[in-house]
């Protein structure tokens, strides 16, 4: 027999325990000073410009490439470190969880911020200077740059929504996350360029989230071409996929996380 | 009116004969089994908690206590059984515990404030009242890990009393602090009682029963032995204990 339970849940401020948990996750990273903050958006910016003159001297000769590398490398930096903080984000949290009924959602969504924040500090400094050196992408390369953003934090969310109950039952998922992430790193495009591999090799490559977001922004960004429309369906797909089965994964499990803790 | 109908509820917790806990210990015991003892901590509780009615529950360590209330605030997930709770509730439990140590008193009050229902407005503009309910007003800005765990529980509990909602959850709770507090969490708990809040309240202490239930039960491994007045229950209750 199953349980009908159904305590009413009292009104929970979403929007403003979002903010708070952004906020406090914030400033204990960066110890509450002014200082750390001013530091956690420069971070990015000053990333971008350290590997942008290594580069121009490493690949001063293939200016695409150079482009093509910061671009992969900040957006997997963006997926490394959300899924990351994504798994472990009910089990850090878990004090709020056993004390207060909330939805649990909100613990994983603002695990996320931290990345989010550098990863659109990053895509402003990038465009102002693909502007300032007279390559400013279309507005139609802009606008779908967007929706890759978009679609990449929904298979990010996904992602952590799934994991973040998984990890309280598996105590080591992290580590093996970890190892995972480390292959992922080569599996994607970002140090090396995707014409180098024989194409009927692609397609698996291509099942790998980072690869057609990394590809697809790239072309936008610094090709200026724009990937086919059967491309996008996929990548589409391929979000709502990821999204759905950790969404489920999440609705499954989240009930009994304090159970877990 | 009942506010909270609980029907025929159970929980049951496996315990296995070997912990598997990670990735690594499954993929190398995928072949081993092992077995699962079960431990029933509720067998078929059955009660309703009307409007404004303040219940006790008392009943020996290990009896389901803390678990039955966690399944009445929806933190944990029943097996079988139904329980209608039809109004807001604010849980009270082990609040001395957990917090986020790093942060100072301000900011964890605004953290577990909005997790309990306060609007960040609400959690804004009651600060001042929550921090000198909890006498903290002069560590406000000091991490958490620099308080006694006296302090840390003064601030959660103030932070619980000012969110409550129409049904009250408390475990243990004139069970924190020096005497002073105390009483100023009987006087705040009298007050919302007065107001016709609804509360189900759980301790140990029989002054604290007899004293604030008008009705109480009595838990014996995992079912209702007897429900009756505070002042049965509390008699019961010490009979148990001494072995009669």
């Amino acid at each position: 027999m199953h349980a009908a339970t159904t305590p009413t849940a009292t009104r929970i401020d979403i929007r403003g325990m979002l903010w708070t948990l952004v906020r406090t996750d914030f400033k204990s990273r960066y110890h509450g000073t002014i200082g750390g903050f001013v530091w956690a958006l420069l971070k990015p910016a000053l990333m971008f410009v350290v590997l942008m003159s290594v580069f121009s001297l490493i690949f001063a000769s293939t200016p695409h490439y150079r482009l093509n590398l910061i671009v992969g490398l900040f957006l997997w930096e963006f997926f490394g470190e959300s899924t990351r903080t994504g798994l472990i984000s009910l089990q850090s949290k878990g004090y709020l969880l056993t004390k207060a009924r909330f939805p649990s959602w909100i613990l994983v969504v603002a695990s996320l911020s931290n990345a989010a924040i550098t990863l659109v500090v990053f895509a402003l400094t990038f465009l102002g200077y693909l502007a300032a050196i007279g390559r400013a992408p279309h507005a139609a390369g802009l606008a779908l740059f967007l929706l890759y953003l978009a679609l990449f934090s929904l298979i990010v969310v996904g992602f952590a929504l799934g994991s973040s109950v998984l990890f309280l039952r598996y105590r080591d998922l992290n580590q093996v996350w970890e190892v995972v992430t480390q292959a992922g790193f080569f599996i994607a495009p970002i140090i090396y360029p995707l014409d180098i591999i024989p194409e009927r090799f692609h397609i698996y490559l291509y099942l790998w989230p980072p690869t057609p977001v990394i590809q697809f922004s790239r072309e936008v960004l610094v090709d200026g071409g724009v990937p086919t429309f059967k491309a996008h369906l996929l990548l589409i797909a391929m979000a709502a996929a990821v999204f759905a089965a950790g969404a489920a994964i999440f609705r499954a499990w989240s009930p009994s996380a304090a159970e877990n803790l | 009116m009942s506010v909270i109908e609980v029907r025929q509820l159970a929980k049951s917790f496996w315990i296995p004969s070997a912990k598997r806990e990670t990735v690594r210990e499954h993929v190398l015991h995928v072949f081993r089994r092992r077995s699962f003892e079960r431990l029933d901590v509720l067998r078929s509780v059955s009660f309703d908690v009307q409007a404004g009615e303040t219940i006790g529950i008392m009943g020996r360590n290990g009896s389901g206590k803390s678990t039955l209330l966690r399944l009445l605030c929806g933190i944990y997930r029943a097996d079988s059984g139904s329980l209608d709770v039809r109004a807001p509730l604010t849980p009270i439990l082990e609040l001395g515990l957990g917090w986020n140590p790093e942060l100072d008193g301000v900011d964890n009050v605004m953290l577990i404030g909005t997790a309990m229902g306060l609007s960040l407005r609400e959690a804004r503009e009651s600060l001042d009242e929550i921090l000198a309910f909890a006498g903290l007003e002069r560590f406000a800005g000091l991490p958490l890990k620099h308080y006694s765990s006296g302090m840390a529980a003064r601030l959660a509990y103030s932070v619980a009393f000012k969110a409550v909602r129409e049904v009250l959850v408390l475990d243990e709770i004139f069970a924190v602090g020096d005497q002073e507090f105390r009483a100023r969490c009987e006087a705040r708990y009298r007050e919302l009682s007065a107001r016709g809040h609804t509360v189900v309240l759980v301790s140990h202490e029989p002054r604290i029963i007899s004293t604030f239930c008008n009705r109480a039960l009595l838990l014996e491994g995992g079912t209702i032995v007897l429900d009756a007045s505070g002042a049965e229950v509390v008699a019961e209750y010490s009979r148990h204990m001494s072995g009669r």
